[in-house]
């Protein structure tokens, strides 16, 4: 098998030869996942990419930056660096909570958001808060010609999602939270490091007094993609926040998630646990806000 | 108590100085020109016949140049004695098959060899062999597997390996007697070894035609069954152990070295495999799985007084150590306590899954597991404090376990209890839906090999001209400065600083063969023999310098490289020329010593009775955990581990063992589970596979008392294996303390505690 | 077979510059093991579960394993040998030897240059900072304990020589 192998200067040209490979090219970044997909593949016969994208050397990507009323972040953003950005810290700290989270911290200095995203795992730990969050996409293709998709129409499955061969994942983006939002991120793992998500939820909510004016709530792992709980969050929207309105929020979350059982958790308790998680997010997004 | 000068110190290790530095050659860090790399073609399916194996694409493969199945290997079945010299019966024998042969019996048995110039191209030849597989019935479950109509894992042989009791008393009066009872089901699962050093090995054939394996191994004198896989003659087959990264029982049996030596011999030129880690969890031994019930009775006031068990454990495909362990079990069933009355019903099985083999602990974790369980339920029903119920019941020196041997050592059980339970201090508060649990566990774990297997270790000493200390022994290092523990020994009685003794370990062309590096027994038996070969070489030296300096010889000590007068004379010799005089006399500078432990036979094997092992270090952990009651979450907040260790040797050393074995327990009891679905193993790496991390581990305290009273050098005991035992049990005590419900199956999952809190809260 | 295409690899490992030519799927591990002559880099898992292979690539611990050997071209890779030797030890190496923070060893490579990569940006680390500084280094011997003894040992004595 032969593989070629390309490290691009720039944006252009990074675009031009996923355009020009069409399918036949992969990107790595992190390659936190990409290389233990490798491995699992040449473990036995099967697939490589005709041409591997070295898309490390586009260090104008990796950026966190408030720009007026929206945070930006570059694709190629480290995670390491979200954990301990203070513009992350300041305005989306769910998304601080969840990049410490992911994997171990040798993982985190190599592993980018775009990577995360575009891996798309049903249990990616940055896309639950960035439902949550009310992101965007933008992704680019040769000629720069550009496509920005809400998160919540970015996935379509495990490990699947709207990108196409000759796209690439450019920018994350999503507006700059208001003062009346509290948030909050939850993971239930096996461990405490380097923990597949058993269950994760992130929570945003808009208090003003005692109303929830609004909400969002995304859930990890509960389904074959992350998912919102546009049903729950009916629930609490325009309401005033009492304990039955919590639980009733949180029993519907439960009709709302569609997991599986696998080697870490059978679907009945990663489906009462989303609603126990859920409770504790909201509880303690409200919490927040108080301090 | 003797003032020792390096005995009782905690010093760096030699070995730790080069592992810092990073100079330590370990197995697969060795290569030599014109190496080749050898993989190995595994079956993925556990139960089937071959039909055919076609492997003529492999071997036309540029860069190929062998391809080798069961009909190249000259000798592929043979029943071993797994390193015992003689015929022990019982069951103790079992069928080591090098390559499946018309058939396969669990899924990552090994198929055939290659070896090429690159991995890459290994990787592609094992890819372009065809085997033809006809799948075959598999059993999966030991207790099914007992069944007569069970399909058969091994054509021709019953699945039942062997059975064994243990018979104290009568049961049944015995519970006609209790005020209470309390019985269980316990199972306990499949677990990996989890060393960070995969398995590893070079093999060459030397200049005199030898075959040469350097392999990370914890048992060199494999060169027996290496030899008689090949044919050859035991003194044609070399084998040289390598530092290894970890061993905790996985590497005790032949891994890599047959096929390396199959590889070389075939090809004439170096090999080297190294097994990924898939590969390793896929297809090394792991620890038994057992299912245990339990029916303990005692009295009002908390005495025992009867229990019994039926252990059935599974030994995968292949018989290996199933009915050693079994053995172990049967001793260590009914616990550190007085009974009168016990009945031990023992049970190996083969299935069509993974085998099992050694394991730390080899048996006495798993019935800890149990009986320690028994005792907590126990405590709860009759509203007694678990120390105290302990404490009524535990056997003190000179009293005999169900078996009949009588505990001849110190038995350190209650103060190891009382030391545990005060080094807790505080008990911390809960909060909401954070539930604080408290609770012990105490174990027992012998040390030593088994006294029926006729042990021995041999060691060699001697002292070079300068003075400095050489010693070379067959030891193997595991990591548990097995060597550097001789070093200190020998640094003791010659009086020499620690860094002017070096030692030579594992090569069974050039060192004295001091068995295997297992059971515990390595500090126990080397030691002892090293004690002796270096009192060799003191005598030597001392009866000399006594004429020279015309003072009675047991007025003289070794120390700081002289020999001084104890009497205060103010005479002094120098070490060396001590040494000079001796080498102009002809006097031998050196020693070799054999230390044999005390035997005894077991006339019979089906029932137990009588002494098994020489001695057994009782130690007893207690752990708070905070227990989340909605997401059944366990976090451990402090762990205390208090063991009698006769005589620390070195206390740095085994502080370390008692904390790596309180987290190795500790994952036992929480996370670790090798997950089998119909034989296929469904948790292929370290992202499945769950060790605790730096971020799981509870605030570890340890105490170490010394009751001099082992029968190792110094009064030591054994630690290695001990410092598992009681950890798992430890921690699901003090989790059912803290929500009012038990788990009767490892590991404690989130999920399983979440289940029985639901089932509590529905019964009320 | 088709010929394998290679690519020029220029790196610095230890403060040397290296040259060798390498295909696009060899990892940085690979090369470093087997092409370089670093055998003091481990392979315990070839896919980020363990940590052994770490090393740092431009000053961040990263998994050499994890990093394809063309991604680290031109850039300055340091391991374990590169933080300390014989001659020169560093205060890390020192201090888990004496702290008995060193059992099979297989791990220690990974673990101090993990330690050094904390205690380059953190040189007064809390526990826990410690604790999640490692938690990509698998330890199977030692229960961490003495780890963390000897990383927070180092931080003191390298505090107190500035």
């Amino acid at each position: 098998m032969t593989m070629e192998y390309f490290s691009p200067g720039n944006l252009s040209e990074a675009l031009s030869l996923l355009g020009k490979w069409n399918g036949r090219a992969t990107l790595v970044a992190g390659g936190t996942s990409l290389l233990p997909d490798m491995r699992a593949n040449l473990l036995k016969p099967g697939v490589l990419p005709e041409l591997l994208i070295d898309i490390t050397r586009l260090k104008d990507l990796s950026y966190i930056k408030r720009d007026g009323k929206v945070i930006r972040i570059g694709a190629l953003t480290p995670i390491s660096e979200m954990a301990s950005s203070r513009v992350i810290l300041k305005y989306a700290p769910i998304l601080a909570d969840a990049a410490l989270r992911l994997g171990n911290h040798l993982v985190r200095n190599r592993a980018t958001m775009g990577g995360n995203l575009a891996d798309a795992s049903p249990a990616a730990d940055t896309a639950v808060p960035l439902l949550a969050l009310g992101a965007e996409i933008v992704m680019e293709k040769a000629g720069r010609k550009r496509r920005q998709i809400p998160i919540d129409r970015f996935f379509l499955g495990p490990n699947k999602t709207v990108r196409k061969s000759d796209e690439m994942i450019k920018e994350i983006l999503f507006p700059k939270p208001g003062p009346h939002a509290r948030m909050a991120y939850l993971k239930l793992g096996l461990r405490n490091a380097a923990a597949i998500s058993v269950v994760s939820v992130a929570v945003v909510v808009e208090i003003e007094g005692d109303r929830c004016e609004k909400a969002r709530i995304a859930f990890g792992a509960v389904a074959p993609k992350p998912i919102r709980a546009y049903g729950s969050e009916e629930i609490l929207t325009g309401q005033e926040i009492t304990e039955p309105l919590i639980e009733a929020c949180c029993e519907r979350a439960r009709s709302e998630v569609n997991p599986i059982t696998d080697i870490r958790a059978t679907a009945e308790y990663r489906r009462s646990m989303a609603s126990v998680l859920l409770k504790r997010a909201i509880q303690k997004a409200i919490r927040a806000g108080r301090e | 108590m003797t003032e020792f000068k390096v005995i009782g110190k905690p010093i760096p290790r030699h070995d730790a100085w080069e592992k810092a530095f990073g100079l330590t050659s370990y197995a697969a860090d060795f290569s030599l020109p014109g190496m080749l790399y050898g993989k190995v073609l595994r079956s993925k399916v556990p139960s089937a016949r071959i039909l055919s194996i076609d492997t003529s694409k492999a071997e036309r493969l540029a860069g190929v140049k062998a391809v080798l199945t069961a009909k190249d290997v000259p000798q592929n079945e043979s029943v071993t004695r797994f390193g015992q010299t003689h015929a022990i019966g019982g069951g103790f024998e079992g069928l080591y098959r090098v390559l499946a042969d018309k058939r396969v019996h669990y899924a990552g048995e090994p198929v055939a060899l290659v070896a090429a110039e690159t991995e890459k191209i290994a990787e592609k030849a094992l890819g372009l062999i065809r085997v033809e597989y006809q799948p075959l019935p598999g059993v999966f479950d030991p207790l099914e597997a007992m069944r007569p109509d069970a399909p058969q894992v091994e054509e021709g042989k019953a699945n039942i390996i062997t059975h064994y009791e243990v018979v104290k008393g009568d049961v049944e009066e015995g519970f006609s007697q209790s005020d209470v009872i309390v019985e269980n089901t316990y199972r306990v699962p499949f677990v990996d070894h989890a060393y960070m050093e995969p398995e590893s090995g070079v093999a060459w054939i030397d200049e005199n035609g030898v075959i040469v394996i350097r392999v990370s191994t914890q048992v060199i004198e494999h060169f027996r069954g290496v030899a008689d896989v090949l044919r050859l003659p035991h003194n044609r087959v070399r084998v040289i152990g390598t530092y290894v990264g970890g061993g905790f029982g996985g590497k005790e049996d032949i891994t890599v070295e047959s096929f390396l030596a199959l590889l070389t011999r075939k090809t004439g030129r170096p090999v080297k495999l190294t097994y990924t880690r898939e590969e390793s969890i896929l297809c090394h031994s792991k620890r038994h799985p057992y299912v245990m019930t339990y029916k303990t009775g005692a009295k009002k006031d908390g005495r025992l007084t009867a229990l019994q068990a039926r252990l059935v454990s599974d030994a995968g495909a292949y018989v290996y150590l199933s009915p050693w362990v079994l053995l172990y079990s049967m001793v260590n069933a009914a616990g550190p306590y007085r009974i009168p009355h016990v009945r031990v019903d023992g049970h190996t099985v083969l299935t069509n899954t993974i085998f099992t083999s050694a394991n730390r602990g080899f048996g006495a974790p798993q019935v800890c597991f149990a009986y320690e369980s028994q005792m907590d339920e126990l405590a709860k029903k009759l509203r007694i404090d678990p120390v105290e119920i302990r404490k009524i019941n535990y056997l003190k020196k000179g009293e005999a376990l169900a078996t009949g041997q009588v505990l001849e050592h110190h038995v350190g059980l209650e103060e190891t209890t009382d030391r545990a339970a005060c080094a807790l201090g505080e008990r911390p508060r809960g909060k909401g839906p954070i539930k604080i649990g408290r609770n012990i566990a105490s174990g027992m774990t012998s040390y030593g090999k088994m006294v029926f297997l006729h042990d021995t270790s041999r060691s060699y000493v001697s002292m070079e001209m300068d003075g400095s200390v050489t010693i070379r022994a067959g030891i193997q290092d595991i990591g548990g400065g097995q060597a550097s523990s001789l070093c200190q020994i020998v640094a003791e009685v010659l009086g020499v600083p620690l860094e002017d003794v070096k030692i030579y370990i594992a090569d069974t062309a050039l060192t004295p063969l001091s068995g295997t590096t297992t059971a515990t027994r390595q500090l126990y038996m080397s030691g002892n023999a090293t004690l002796m070969a270096a009192h060799g070489v003191r005598k030597t030296l001392l009866r000399k310098a006594s004429e020279m300096m015309k003072v009675d010889p047991d007025r003289l000590d070794l120390a700081d490289r002289e020999v001084i007068d104890q009497e205060g004379t103010g005479k002094t010799l120098s070490l060396t020329d001590v040494v000079k005089a001796c080498a102009s006399d002809g006097l031998p500078l050196y020693h070799v010593a054999l230390f044999k432990a005390p035997t005894r036979n077991l006339t019979k094997y089906e029932r137990i009775e009588g002494d098994v092992f020489p001695d057994f270090t009782f130690g007893t952990h207690a752990a708070d955990v905070a227990v989340d009651e909605e997401t059944g979450k366990v976090e451990v907040l402090k762990l205390v581990s208090c063991y009698d260790v006769g005589t620390a040797i070195n206390p740095l050393s085994v502080e370390g063992q008692v904390e790596g074995g309180a987290v190795y327990g500790m994952g036992y009891g929480l996370t670790e589970e090798v997950l089998l679905e119909q034989g296929v193993i469904k948790t292929p790496s370290f992202s499945e596979y769950l060790l605790p991390t730096s971020m799981d581990v509870p605030e570890m305290e340890t105490l170490l008392l010394e009751s001099g009273d082992g029968v190792g050098p110094f009064g030591a005991k054994g630690i290695g294996e001990p410092s598992v035992c009681s950890v798992a049990p430890a921690i699901c005590n003090a989790v059912c303390d803290a929500v009012g419900a038990r788990v009767f199956d490892l590991p404690l999952t989130p999920e399983k505690v979440v289940k029985v809190l639901r089932a509590k809260n529905r019964t009320g | 077979m088709k010929t394998l295409k290679t690519y020029p690899l220029e790196l610095s490992v230890n403060g040397e510059w290296k040259k060798t030519e390498v295909s696009p799927e060899e990892t940085l591990l690979h090369v470093l093991r087997e092409k370089l002559g670093h055998n003091e880099v481990k392979e315990g898992c070839g896919k980020g579960d363990c940590g052994a292979c770490a090393v740092l690539l431009d000053g961040k611990a990263v998994n050499a394993c994890l990093t394809l050997a063309l991604q680290a071209h031109r850039q300055k890779v340091v391991t374990l040998k590169g933080i300390g030797t014989q001659e020169k030890p560093h205060p890390l190496q020192e201090s888990f030897v004496r702290r008995g923070a060193i059992q099979c060893g297989f791990c220690t490579a990974g673990m101090i240059v993990s330690a050094k990569a904390l205690l380059d940006e953190k040189p007064d680390p809390t526990r826990d900072e410690i604790r999640r500084s490692i938690s990509g280094n698998l330890c199977r011997c030692t229960g961490y304990k003495k780890i963390i003894e000897a990383i927070e040992e180092a931080a003191r004595k390298l505090k107190r020589s500035r």
